[in-house]
């Protein structure tokens, strides 16, 4: 390997990050991040360990509140992605950026049009150097096909095409390969390792511990904002590495009073369900929700938990399998249906899906129940007065903090729109209650009042599943839970009956029955 | 008392902007009546004064309203669904002709006669309507193309027909009259203040009721407003633009209807009689806000706008001179217009935009 000259021989060095979003979220408590050139260097952490937000800050997207960067021992300022490129920095991001009408070459020049005589746009002349740089990566992609007609693996080589096109020799690469097929993903490990050969230095951001084990040199393992260790990935076991990832120190626990079980009210046979892009999102899910318990879903954002309660919902098509609600077979059935058949809908995201924010309370108050008696009377004229009761009620029993129930749902604090949402889908009376993420972005008086409520809907015999990205949560109120990895349940059990580390390896993608075997690596 | 304050502060700032931009407005028009070398002041007198000169005059302008107050409907109840209609053009075509064929054809008593044709018009525009709303959801046709192609569709299908079909023999540039007994009669003889104008006002109150206060109106808006939390609403976003583009497009034919059975009795074979109102009724509902109460206000000032245009020309002669040429008058009345719609317009782009941002700010998650 080449050695190089020099004070040190780190290409990325950052010192003391911290950074604080408006509203005061710490994402980056005083985090140091050192990357050597020439190596592939693994960002590891689950959602919210600042990951991104490292990297944004590298890449000149975010600015940070504190700290300094040093691209090749040089103190710098990245303002801008523009200031990044210039000095060699390329991103690929979890979403692309491409343009779906243009061609994959049109989309690799972008930003950096090859200009011909008399200042005429001249793309041809870049084709031979792009030809070049896919025959020495390996890279291929046919340059006249409009990215849209694209495979989600062949958009990821553009994006990649695009950075090494303008140069850059220290590549960020966020969760490349959440979008990739197994094949693409060996793939993909080959080429990273011809770029190490050729002395780049390559950030690779995942949560995926076996990735890590395979094509990293080093890990830095973040958690909730700080650098938890930095190792070198042969000195390190995969178990170790799932106890950095989510280790904590004291599990903060709720009162839960002891209850059994009824019958299940929520049933899913092998489901499956594509995602936005038509690849499966959901592989062959099945599981049961019994009344009087919370069935915990946990895992990294982005393993399909989104598709899968979208589908329980009623809002995205099953492929394959079958959802029963309360003993009848509701697979596909509509949004209407489901709530006349006692679904409760907590959604993930309360701005696009739970609520109208020009809306008043009142109005959405009665989202789902809009044709409904009382609210509406048999010529479907609304009953005024008693959607502002209802209203009035709901704020009331779910202490939501509003003058009056004719102000638009805008001027409520995101806490108590999410009172507002859960207010109303238990006022429904459901069976069943699917809350997504029902406490993100919330203040923690917020947050404790919707998890007590939760937990409250199972004491009254309510079947919940909740999904939650937050580890926490879903181990502190659920009387069972599963990890999703990829579309698929790695494990269900008791949370007292799994260990911090079993959890971080099936967030990582081991199977609970393979770690017990005691085959994880 | 509480909700008097609220229900005040939800439409002082509609208001005051439309205020304001009428302002501005007269401000640049000054400016190019000055530049033309006359005085705005005697320009804006005429103008805003025409209508009120006389009981004639002012019932004259009222009669204005009819055909705006229906096309602006049309556009507003579009717009409630996020839906950008500019087709209330087309939907007039074809209720004008349905209710010119019912109108001459059909022999029905003196009462219900009219309300029949108006009917019937109503349904032909909401067909007209529909079919840019069914082109939108099912095949994913912007409802900018659709509507305009449609207007264009109309326009000469009504062209065909009243050139080759139904015109008047003893007048062929036209149809015949409608038959008395489903005219529209003058609420005060020898004026264009027709009876059609109490149920123009009349659908605009029901539009506002459909709007506002029934669970269709509430998906309706919720549609409008947040496509994705509609369809959590167990809402289906695509079949309910398609009904808001029915009746949009049943507005737009009764606007057709009200022309033919209460002012002219008839259309010209190249419509030139009917031609326009459906573009003015865009502007009347963006002053309006997308509003029925709003419309009711801006298309009366609109109609003062009209019938002041002619006035200008007779009050800036003086003595031999030439008064301010009808060209200038409506270049005049451009002004006034785009300035009073901006707010409108911004306030429908910037719900669009943040639409788009919400779903990027998802996509980034």
């Amino acid at each position: 390997m080449l050695v190089v000259s020099g004070l040190t021989d780190y290409a990325i060095e950052m010192k003391g990050i911290v950074k604080i979003y408006p509203g005061g979220t710490v994402a980056l408590k005083g985090v140091d991040f050192a990357v050597k050139e020439g190596e592939i260097h693994g960002l590891l952490g689950e959602n919210g360990a600042g990951k991104t937000t490292l990297v944004e800050i590298l890449y000149g997207t975010r600015r940070p509140t504190a700290g300094k960067i040093f691209i090749r021992s040089k103190e710098v300022d990245v303002k801008s992605p523009r200031d990044a490129m210039d000095m060699g920095i390329g991103m690929v991001h979890q979403h692309f950026t491409l343009i779906p009408v243009f061609t994959a070459l049109q989309n690799i020049v972008l930003g950096d049009e090859p200009i011909g005589s008399m200042g005429i746009l001249d793309i041809e002349q870049a084709r031979s150097k792009i030809e070049e740089l896919m025959e020495e990566t390996g890279l291929k992609v046919d340059l006249d096909t409009p990215v849209e007609n694209l495979s989600t693996g062949e958009k990821q080589r553009v994006e990649i095409l695009k950075m090494l096109y303008r140069n850059a020799d220290i590549l960020i690469l966020d969760e490349p390969t959440a979008v990739l097929t197994p094949l693409e993903v060996k793939e993909l490990f080959e080429f990273l390792k011809k770029m190490r050969e050729a002395n780049k230095t390559i950030v690779f951001i995942t949560h995926k511990l076996r990735e890590v084990k395979a094509i990293t040199d080093v890990v830095t393992v973040l958690r909730r904002g700080k650098v938890v260790g930095k190792v070198k990935t042969d000195e390190v076991s995969i178990e170790e590495l799932a106890r950095m990832m989510v280790g904590r120190e004291v599990l903060f626990r709720l009162e839960k009073k002891p209850r059994e079980p009824g019958e299940p009210q929520l049933i899913l046979e092998d489901l499956w369900v594509l995602d936005d892009r038509g690849d499966f999102a959901v592989k062959g899910i099945s599981l049961q929700v019994r009344s009087g318990e919370i069935f915990g879903i946990a895992g990294v954002e982005g393993n399909g938990q989104t598709e899968l309660v979208e589908a329980i919902a009623g809002l995205r098509r099953v492929s394959k399998g079958h959802i029963i609600l309360a003993g009848k077979d509701v697979t596909n059935a509509d949004p209407h249906t489901l709530y006349e058949l006692g679904l409760g809908h907590i959604p993930e995201d309360r701005h696009r899906r739970g609520i109208i924010l020009e809306f008043t309370l009142a109005e959405n108050s009665i989202l789902g129940l809009q044709r409904k008696n009382p609210f509406a009377n048999n010529m479907g004229i609304l009953e005024e007065e008693k959607i502002l009761d209802w209203a009035r009620e709901l704020i009331k029993r779910f202490s939501v903090d509003a003058p009056s129930p004719t102000i638009p749902a805008s001027s409520l604090s995101g806490g108590n729109q999410q009172k507002l949402i859960v207010g109303r889908e238990l006022m429904k009376n459901p069976k069943v209650v699917v809350a997504a993420q029902p406490t993100r972005g919330l203040d923690v008086a917020a947050t404790e009042y919707i998890r007590e409520t939760l937990l409250r809907m199972r004491d009254e015999g309510r079947a919940v599943l909740l999904v939650s990205a937050d580890l926490d949560e879903v181990l502190m109120l659920s009387d069972r839970i599963g990890v999703m990895y990829e579309g698929e349940l790695m494990g269900v059990a008791r949370p007292e009956d799994l260990t911090i580390e079993e959890i971080g390896l099936m967030m990582g993608g081991v199977k609970l029955d393979e770690i017990r075997k005691g085959g994880a690596s | 008392m509480k909700g008097l304050i609220t229900l005040l502060r939800k439409y002082i700032k509609p208001i005051s902007e439309s205020i304001i931009s009428v302002l501005i407005g007269v401000v640049v028009g000054s400016i190019i009546i000055l530049l033309a070398g006359y005085s705005p002041l005697v320009f804006y007198e005429a103008l805003f004064s025409g209508s009120f000169k006389h009981t004639r005059a002012f019932l004259d302008t009222l009669s204005y309203m009819i055909p705006l107050t229906m096309t602006a409907l049309s556009f507003a109840v579009a717009a409630r669904a996020s839906v950008f209609n500019i087709g209330a053009e087309g939907q007039m075509y074809m209720g004008a002709l349905i209710a010119n064929i019912v109108g001459t054809y059909i022999r029905l008593p003196r009462l219900i006669h009219p309300f029949v044709a108006v009917i019937a018009a109503f349904l032909a525009g909401g067909f007209w309507g529909w079919l840019a709303g069914i082109l939108k959801t099912k095949r994913k046709v912007n409802e900018v193309v659709s509507t305009i192609m449609l207007n264009w569709i109309a326009f000469y299908i009504v062209n065909y027909v009243s050139t080759y079909h139904i015109f008047d023999p003893k007048a062929p540039y036209k149809t015949a009259y409608v038959l008395e007994s489903s005219r529209f009669p003058p609420l005060v003889k020898g004026t264009s203040f027709t009876a059609d104008f109490i149920i123009a006002i009349f659908v605009a109150i029901i539009v506002f009721f459909l709007v506002w206060k029934t669970s269709l109106g509430y998906e309706i808006r919720a549609v409008g407003l947040n496509p994705t939390a509609a369809e959590y609403g167990g809402v289906n976003p695509g079949k309910i633009a398609s009904i808001a583009m029915f009746i949009a497009g049943g507005c737009g034919g009764l606007a057709g209807a009200f022309l033919v059975l209460g002012r002219f009795g008839f259309i010209t074979t190249t419509l030139t009689n009917v031609l326009n109102w459906g573009f003015d009724g865009i502007a009347v509902s963006l002053v309006g806000r997308n509003h029925p109460l709003g419309i009711i206000i801006s298309s009366f000032f609109f109609a003062i706008l009209n019938s002041g245009a002619l006035e200008v020309q007779v009050a800036t002669s003086k003595g031999g001179q030439i008064g301010v040429p009808y060209e200038l008058v409506l270049a005049v009345m451009g002004i006034i217009v785009i300035a009073v719609s901006v707010p409108g317009l911004l306030d429908l782009i910037r719900a669009r935009l943040r639409g788009r941002k919400e779903v990027e700010k998802v996509a980034m998650a």
